[in-house]
């Protein structure tokens, strides 16, 4: 297990390389000159000029690079051009937020998600199947912004109950905290609950037909501890892996949702940066996502395995 | 939780019993008129029908029959686990004189795992990946007995060591994909004695083993039946393990008890004419090439409700108009057995007719020339990974080590071994299916594996493959006669209507109705699958055919068939066939050779009749003596089994590949130097350090064979 990890790890690092460089070269692709946009719309070419040689764009890209991966191992992540500040705080900030966004909202689908799934297959066919079946099904034809905006509409406009959309720190209290997380929570949600109730009710299904399951039941247990012990514990194992990456997913900006809440979460960080062509804050930002995106991935996979003995043991003697 | 559980079910390992009626002091089980039907899309399918029998404490009874016939819906119906599709629509079933069907099902599930436990046919799905099988163990104990987990330890490791498990602490907190099918099946075994059941249900228990480790479980459940006073209902289709192991057996055709007595009386002398069938079409190891095997015609009808005739009338050989008219009804004789047929008595001493064989040109004997296949220092490692990272870096698994041996036009050659020996993998090499890591096949002199890389189309149809899974090897979209077309065009049969026509008469070759060339696989029964991909291994025209486990997935009769059939192909058109399996008595029927194979190595070659006979190498004697047969108690006493280890990984290095399980071992040289190959008569040869002349002086596994010459 120790091994698999370290193994996982480097790969993570190559990929990440790999990330870094991509993500360099695509923004030096993008439209837009840096230095006249720092000079100003009316600056001469001088100015422009000693800007570029300022900033180093003057030099090979591969040394500008450098420049730029070594600062980021330092911890400095550039100084956004439009805020004219360190990008690292502004981000952590962002990542904050989201990071409260996608625990509460995968809380909440962990635990509905997965009860509806097992109750939709242990009473497969039934009425709560037929219920279960229908309202994923919902879920999964209706686009998420539909619901973000029918939210707003109901909660915050017309009955006023909620703020249609903004962020208070927890510094300002919990109840105001939590009525900004509530609408954006539950779009959420909405968006990913079907996906996991189908998810969990189709392996449930396979897992309760496998023999296993038919043997504790010969042992004379309990329904209750058949299902939970012996079905769900191994149905679980590809809810876990697409819980795993939802949770990257949220992490790394679910800009629409964000926009219609204006909710200040990674997604509205990256979409401001790019309509501003603010390049470090833009290259930060995404090397940002992309590392959540791959440490969730990651901890899918070790999660994986450790749930399941046999890639736990398989990798000891590997 | 115990102090909920009403009187029977908490009952202590001694109960009283409870005298409701007379068969229920002497049965501890009996099933009445029990019928059970399924719903299924396409209606009602009747699974069992008026099923009855009674099993008395300490009797051990087998269900036999074949495939479909409803064994297990009657196992499963006793421990309340037929599942929603299943419905019981009349008949009793007491257990210890009260009806289990006028139980709640809580009390049901009580009794279940308690008093009355199971073990099922595959150990391996049986087992919770996910869970220590200490755990598992436990869990009966603690539902039925109310031990703490805790407090169950040491009981576990008791029990796991009363089933024969050398380290029962490590066992019990290892996962069950570290453990080997037959010590799965210890664990199976002592989770259903842990709560010192009075009757086990065994359904299949030994299907999924080898040979060799079937017949350590089948000791086992033996000597547990007798030191616990356990009475089991034995569900199997294999006679020889009936034979073994039962006191009493149910034969069951259709939904329906054909046969019931017991043991000693039923297979020995049966009376119903299927009984007397599938007893007739058991290869033996006493037949050989030239004989043909008895086999039932035609196929079991599927039955949605009772029958208006006798259930066997179609296939019967004795049938006359009065079968046809009416239902037979279950009769008993005076000592307890009882046959549902009313021409048993007629037909008491009457054989099951045998197949002609006066038709067939006789066999023969293949020719002494060029071989046909010749395979040198043949050699397969698998998953071998090679890395510049020392951790990623894997030896590989030697499936196939040094494999020498020929292959004569028309003969067969037979391959046998436990799973895992490399069987499949040197059938697979000689067809270039796998590439070898070492070694030359030569087919008709030339080299097949590179001609096989250059895309020599000619090779590949001269040379085919028939494999077991007779379902999966066809495509379920495709009819039957649209699987045959593609061989048919690589055959270079070109025209739409020549290859129409040679379809049907492959079909009718195998003994098809050519009309099945429209059918789709899942309207054809198991055995007729099997033709099917005979019919389309035929297609190209082959001299040399690979048969992986061609039989084993079939009933008795159905085997029969086929195996007659792949003999006249022989006959007929002059194939070579590699016959691969597990079954020593098909392999006997049907090869003129054998190889036995045991950890990727040739532990003995020869003809079959020499290799059947002393001398012996170490693990062919223990294979041999594994197999269960059907001789009676006219055969003589049975001769002493040799029981082997649990199979363990052939260990790597030099040396013997058997010297892990190896009775016989003499020490240190078994462990450093590969065994000498020391030949006996007639291109008989042993790979054992053990001289030939020692060998020699074992006594016959089989001594009814020293009657023939
Ligand atoms: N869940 C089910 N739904 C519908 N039909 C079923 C179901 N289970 C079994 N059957 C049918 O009931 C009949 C009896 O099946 P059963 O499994 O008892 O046979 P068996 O004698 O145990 O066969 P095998 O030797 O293959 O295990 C078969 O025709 C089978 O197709
Ligand atoms: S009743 Fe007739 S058809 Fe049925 S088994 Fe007896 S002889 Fe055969
Ligand atoms: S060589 Fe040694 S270990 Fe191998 S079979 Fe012979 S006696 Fe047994
Ligand atoms: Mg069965």
């Amino acid at each position: 297990m120790l091994l698999y990890t370290l193994t996982r790890l480097a790969y993570l690092a190559m990929v990440l390389v790999v990330m870094s460089i991509l993500v360099f070269l695509v923004t030096q692709a993008m439209p837009g000159d840096v230095a006249s946009m720092i000079a100003g719309q009316f600056a001469s070419k001088e100015v422009i000029d000693a800007i570029t040689v300022k900033l180093g764009l003057d030099q090979p890209l591969i040394v500008q690079y450098g420049r730029w991966a070594a600062g980021i191992l330092q911890g400095d992540l550039g100084r956004s051009l439009v805020l004219e500040q360190p990008v690292a705080p502004i981000l952590m900030e962002a990542l904050s937020r989201s990071l409260v966004l996608a625990v509460v909202a995968l809380a909440v689908v962990t635990v509905i998600g997965i009860g509806a799934g097992v109750l939709a297959a242990v009473r497969r066919g039934r009425m709560a199947d037929q219920m279960v079946s229908g309202v994923s099904y919902l879920g999964i034809a209706v686009p998420d912004f539909f619901w973000a905006i029918v939210l707003v509409l109901i909660f915050g406009s017309y009955l006023k109950w909620l703020p249609t959309g903004g962020y208070a720190p927890l510094a300002d209290g919990f109840v105001p905290w939590a009525s900004h997380l509530v609408l954006p929570v539950v779009t959420l949600v909405l968006m990913l609950i079907a996906r996991i109730a189908r998810l969990t009710r189709s392996s449930m299904i396979d897992v309760l037909q496998t023999n296993y399951v038919k043997y504790a039941r010969a042992k004379g247990l309990p329904e209750k501890v058949v299902i939970v012990r012996h079905a769900l514990r191994n149905a679980l194992l590809p809810t876990i892996t697409v819980l795993a990456i939802d949770f990257g997913l949220i992490l790394g900006g679910v800009v629409v949702i964000e926009t219609v809440f204006s909710f200040p979460g990674m997604g509205r960080l990256l979409l401001f940066a790019i309509q501003r062509h603010d390049l470090p804050l833009i290259q930060a930002t995404i090397l940002i996502i992309s590392t959540a995106y791959c440490l969730a991935n990651l901890a899918a996979d070790l999660l994986y395995a450790f749930v399941n003995p046999k890639i736990r043991h398989g990798m000891g003697n590997a | 939780m115990t102090a909920l559980v009403p009187l029977s079910a908490a009952a202590s390992p001694d109960p009283t019993p409870t005298p409701a009626s007379a068969t229920a002091v002497s049965a501890l089980l009996e099933v009445r008129n029990l019928t059970i039907n399924y719903a299924s899309p396409r209606g009602t399918l009747r699974a069992a029908s008026d099923v009855s029998f009674a099993i008395r404490p300490g009797e051990v009874m087998g269900l036999v029959g074949e495939s479909g016939s409803g064994k297990s819906t009657v196992a499963m119906a006793i421990l309340d686990l037929l599942g929603e599709a299943g419905r019981i629509d009349g008949g009793e079933i007491l257990f210890e004189g009260t009806d289990l069907r006028r139980l709640s099902a809580a009390h049901r599930r009580r009794l279940r795992g308690d008093r009355i436990a199971a073990v099922f046919q595959d150990p391996f799905t049986s087992l919770n990946p996910a869970l220590t099988v200490g755990r598992q163990i436990a869990e009966p104990l603690v539902q039925h007995k109310g031990f703490t987990p805790r407090q169950a330890a040491p009981r576990v490791e008791e029990l796991l060591a009363e089933v024969g498990i050398r380290e029962p602490r490590r066992i019990a907190q290892s996962y069950p994909h570290q453990l080997s099918g037959g010590m799965q099946q210890r664990v199976l075994i002592a989770t259903a004695l842990g709560c010192d059941p009075k009757l086990l249900i065994l359904d299949e228990p030994t299907t999924a083993l080898d040979v060799t480790v079937e017949a350590r479980i089948i000791e086992l459940l033996a000597g547990l039946c007798e030191s616990h006073h356990l009475s089991a209902l034995f569900v199997s289709h294999n006679l020889g393990i009936v034979n073994r192991i039962c006191n009493s057996v149910c034969v069951l055709y259709g939904s329906e008890v054909v046969e019931t007595g017991r043991t000693r009386d039923v297979l020995a002398r049966p009376v119903h004419p299927y009984t007397k069938g599938l007893v007739a079409a058991l290869p033996r190891i006493t037949t050989d090439r030239r004989h043909r095997l008895s086999s039932i015609p035609g196929t079991v009808s599927k039955l949605s409700g009772a029958s208006e005739s006798c259930v066997f009338a179609p296939r019967c050989p004795f049938a006359e108009e009065t079968c046809r008219r009416l239902p037979q009804a279950l009769r008993g004789d005076a000592a307890g057995n009882s046959v549902r047929c009313w021409k048993a008595e007629a037909l008491a001493g009457t054989p099951w007719p045998e197949e002609s064989t006066a038709s067939r040109p006789q066999a023969a004997p293949p020719a002494r020339t060029a071989p046909l296949v010749q395979v040198e220092a043949l050699r397969k490692v698998f998953g071998e990974r090679r890395s510049i990272l020392p951790w990623l870096r894997r030896d590989g698994t030697v499936a196939v080590d040094d494999v020498s041996f020929t292959i004569q036009r028309g003969e067969v050659l037979g391959v046998v071994g436990e799973s895992g020996s490399g069987k499949s993998t040197i059938g697979r090499s000689l067809l270039a299916l796998i590439e070898p890591t070492a070694g030359t096949v030569l087919f008709d002199g030339a080299d097949f594996v590179k001609q096989a890389k250059e895309g020599d189309r000619d090779l590949r149809r001269r040379a085919q493959l028939v494999f077991q899974n007779s379902a999966a090897s066809l495509n379920p979209r495709k009819t039957v006669g649209a699987a045959m077309e593609r061989p048919l065009v690589l055959a270079g049969r070109q025209g739409e209507a020549e290859r129409r026509e040679m379809i049907a008469a492959l079909l009718t070759r195998v003994g098809l109705p050519a009309a099945y060339a429209d059918r789709y696989p899942h309207e054809l029964s198991g055995g007729e699958r099997q033709r099917v991909n005979i019919a389309r291994a035929l297609a190209t025209d082959p001299e040399f055919v690979v048969c992986d486990e061609a039989v084993s997935a079939l009933d008795v009769s159905v085997q029969a068939n086929i195996l007659n059939l792949l003999a006249d192909l022989r006959d007929e058109l002059g194939l070579s066939y590699l016959f691969i399996t597990h079954d020593i008595a098909v392999v006997s029927h049907i090869a003129d050779r054998v190889l036995v194979v045991y950890g990727g190595t040739i532990c003995e070659e020869g003809p079959i009749g020499r290799v059947l006979r002393p001398p012996y190498h170490p693990y062919t004697e223990a294979l041999l003596s594994a197999v269960p047969r059907l001789s009676g108690a006219e055969d003589g006493p049975e001769p002493e089994r040799i029981l082997l280890e649990d199979s363990t990984a052939p260990p790597g290095g030099g040396g013997c590949a058997f010297r892990g399980r190896c009775p016989r071992k003499l020490g240190a040289i078994c462990d450093e130097r590969a065994p000498p190959v020391q030949t006996a008569a007639d291109g008989h040869r042993i790979a054992c350090h053990i001289p030939l002349a020692e060998l020699a002086e074992r006594a016959s596994v089989f001594p009814e064979l020293a009657a023939l010459h």
